[in-house]
């Protein structure tokens, strides 16, 4: 009698040790998925500041348009709102590249004053996009009804659009991460970043690597609009809400670090998950700002680039 | 959405025609009576957009519609609102302007009782009697608030009839979510009581600010397995908790949201995971109102769309306001004010009554049902158009 009494209590404590672990590994899962789609948001914004220095608050309209128009071609044609991926990379290239040339480029030239000039031209460039969104698409919130399930494994169960995007996303860090690290195109950008002047003098077109890094990063906002709209309803006026959000985790992971920027977008999910579960909605939500006061505190000296 | 094409055309005219228009239009009849100004802000952009837009859709029609009827003491009605962006203080700078520059006549509150809330101070200090269609948070209308006049039902009637009606089916369990809003929280705390009212144990609730992800409160609400889950919210974290719950593979016996399932792309956002959702409407297509078959005509033909009820709404808020200056003869704000809160105005959405402190009194929220993409009232009995299906299947 006793000894059954025994077994059943611990096969109760496994099965609650499991459930635990079921939990724990959920938790996580959802927490990396969630830094998947903070990557896919900020590391483009990264990359045009690392570059270029340019803080460009632009950013979250540039999403928020691509998604906008990746709904009106879905509803459209009735097709996978993934096909527009090619197209915003591309289109969002060549307009990025147009407008770095035609706006950016000669604000670059102002020498000291050149970082305040260029706040204030993506800003007012923000505003431009968002009123253009607004009359073209309408304020509606509007998402694609498109992997909404998950795929299961075992216990666990995977966003099919989280998934989908946060591989996107750790796709293109890896692919910036080499170009920037293994190529001379990508060398020439980093010294670039790091000194015009010293570039300028080995003879590297400086102009023309801030054309391309600023065409690269909104190709790659805009791509990210395309996968934005299938996880989250978006409308014209989400877009200062994207740019904060992608200005938290860059500042987070360290400006201008592209796997600073990563770990601390996936460090942050797996954070906010957590916290999201035990103490609710609104500690879920105010976390990255409460870590961003805490890291800005405790390290200084990563937003050396700021200044 | 229009089309695309239609809408860049209509862009790039707009940029033409402006300036032309200003060269070729008729100077004003200079015996013409001066028209009836009512001023307003409603939330064209931001976060309460998708409410908004009916709203003053439905007051662009009703002043159309009093327009088509020779206006109010024979003089012509004109609506000049601006967009508060979804913002409390860009409001509370627009009707500063509405009164003290713009010099209106009368005014109409904007949407949401979180932008009320804020410009109730000024509406108070300048005397204005003011209707509002969108602020439904009863503790608005207090002594303090006495010229601000509700004409909807209160936000503690939201999906009122859900619980009982889950309970009757077996339910034993909710869970209750309430975002961060005055009247989503007003809402939120009205069904918790209920639900012990009603003796359901409420295992799982919370409240949260405005955010993308739910990830986390669906797995917690997966764990608490809770027969009925309850939201009160907007439109966009509406769509977002279905698809978490979805994602972590949980279906409720019963599932509500406020307003978000009233909206037409609710449903075009979730697709099948709309099918059995509830939602709570103020007024429907059937109610056998007085000018409710012209409200929604003349709705439809303007705006090549259905109303809502937040159309509705405003649509009433200028019946009341056209029911009280023809009655009182006067645009005299204290006139108006007393009028409206001692008669009853049989308005689209049925008898608006409001009592001393200018809160509705008598009118509750009906509750609908989402059944094969269409919307069907299925609550209250009587006015029922299909039976209640559950359980809420998530496909």
């Amino acid at each position: 009698m006793r000894r059954r009494r025994a077994r059943r209590a611990g096969t109760a404590r496994r099965e609650g040790a499991s459930e635990v672990g079921t939990l724990a590994l959920q938790l996580l899962v959802n927490g990396i998925l969630l830094g998947g789609l903070y990557v896919l948001v900020a590391q483009s914004l990264n990359l045009i500041f690392g570059v270029m220095g340019v803080v460009n608050l632009a950013h979250g309209s540039i999403i928020a348009l691509a998604g906008l128009f990746t709904y009106w071609f879905s509803m459209r044609t009735g097709l996978s709102p993934l096909l527009v991926l090619p197209l915003a990379l591309a289109g969002g290239a060549a307009a990025g590249a147009a407008g770095q040339r035609l706006l950016i480029e000669p604000v670059m030239q102002a020498g000291a004053k050149a970082g305040l000039l260029s706040l204030i031209v993506t800003f007012g460039l923000s505003y431009v996009l968002i009123e253009l969104a607004l009359q073209v698409f309408g304020s509606d919130f509007v998402s694609v009804p498109y992997l909404q399930s998950s795929w299961k494994l075992g216990a666990l169960a995977f966003g099919k659009a989280l998934v989908v995007a946060g591989a996107f996303a750790a796709v293109m860090s890896a692919l910036l991460y080499w170009w920037l690290n293994r190529t001379y195109s990508g060398k020439a950008l980093l010294a670039a970043s790091q000194s015009p002047t010293g570039a300028l003098s080995c003879g590297i077109d400086v102009a023309r690597v801030r054309l391309i890094a600023f065409g690269i990063g909104v190709g790659l906002a805009a791509a990210a609009g395309v996968l934005v709209i299938v996880i989250m309803p978006v409308a014209p006026q989400t877009a200062s809400d994207l740019t904060l959000l992608a200005f938290v985790i860059i500042a987070l992971g360290g400006l201008g670090d592209y796997l600073g920027v990563a770990a601390a977008a996936l460090l942050l999910g797996i954070a906010q998950s957590v916290a999201g579960y035990y103490l609710g909605g609104n500690a879920e939500y105010v976390l990255p700002y409460v870590l961003l006061l805490v890291v800005m505190l405790a390290g200084p000296g990563r937003f050396r680039r700021l200044g | 959405m229009a089309s695309l094409p239609a809408r860049l055309g209509a862009l790039l005219a707009g940029g033409l025609a402006l300036p032309l228009a200003g060269l070729f239009a008729a100077p004003p009849a200079a015996n013409a009576a001066p028209p009836i100004v009512i001023g307003t802000t409603i939330s064209e952009t931001g976060a309460l957009a998708t409410d908004g837009l009916y709203e003053i859709k439905g007051i662009k029609a009703g002043v159309a519609e009093a327009n088509l009827h020779g206006g109010w003491l024979g003089r012509k009605i004109v609506l000049k609102y601006y967009d508060d962006k979804s913002s409390p203080g860009t409001a509370v700078r627009l009707y500063q302007r509405l009164v003290t520059l713009d010099k209106v006549n009368l005014l109409v509150g904007p949407y949401s009782s979180l932008v009320t809330i804020a410009i109730a101070p000024l509406i108070n200090k300048y005397k204005m009697a003011t209707l509002e269609p969108g602020a439904s948070v009863p503790s608005i209308y207090v002594p303090g608030n006495k010229w601000n006049l509700m004409n909807t039902a209160d936000s503690t009637t939201y999906l009122h009839q859900l619980l009982p009606l889950a309970k009757q089916h077996g339910a034993r369990t909710a869970a209750l979510l309430g975002l961060e809003s005055a009247y989503s929280l007003a809402c939120y705390h009205a069904r918790v009581a209920q639900a012990k009212q009603l003796g359901l144990k409420i295992v799982y609730r919370t409240t949260y600010t405005l955010q993308t992800d739910f990830s986390s409160i669906a797995l917690a609400i997966k764990h608490a397995n809770p027969d009925v889950v309850l939201e009160c919210a907007y439109y966009p974290d509406s769509v977002n908790l279905v698809r978490a719950l979805h994602e972590q593979g949980f279906a409720p016996k019963f599932l509500g949201e406020t307003v978000g399932p009233v909206e037409a792309a609710y449903v075009q956002a979730l697709g099948p995971l709309a099918n059995r959702v509830f939602g709570n409407t103020g007024w429907w297509f059937n109610f056998k109102t007085p000018g409710n078959k012209t409200f929604i005509a003349a709705y439809t033909r303007m705006f090549h769309q259905q109303p809502d009820y937040h159309a509705a709404a405003g649509y009433t808020a200028i019946q009341v306001l056209g029911a009280a200056v023809q009655a009182t003869h006067s645009l005299d704000q204290a006139k108006i004010r007393h009028w409206i809160v001692t008669h009853t105005v049989q308005s689209i959405q049925g008898p608006i009554h409001d009592n001393a402190n200018g809160r509705t009194t008598g009118a509750v929220q009906d509750m609908v049902q989402i059944q094969n993409g269409v919307l069907k009232l299925v609550a209250p009995a009587e006015l029922a158009q299909a039976p209640v299906l559950f359980p809420y299947t998530g496909h």
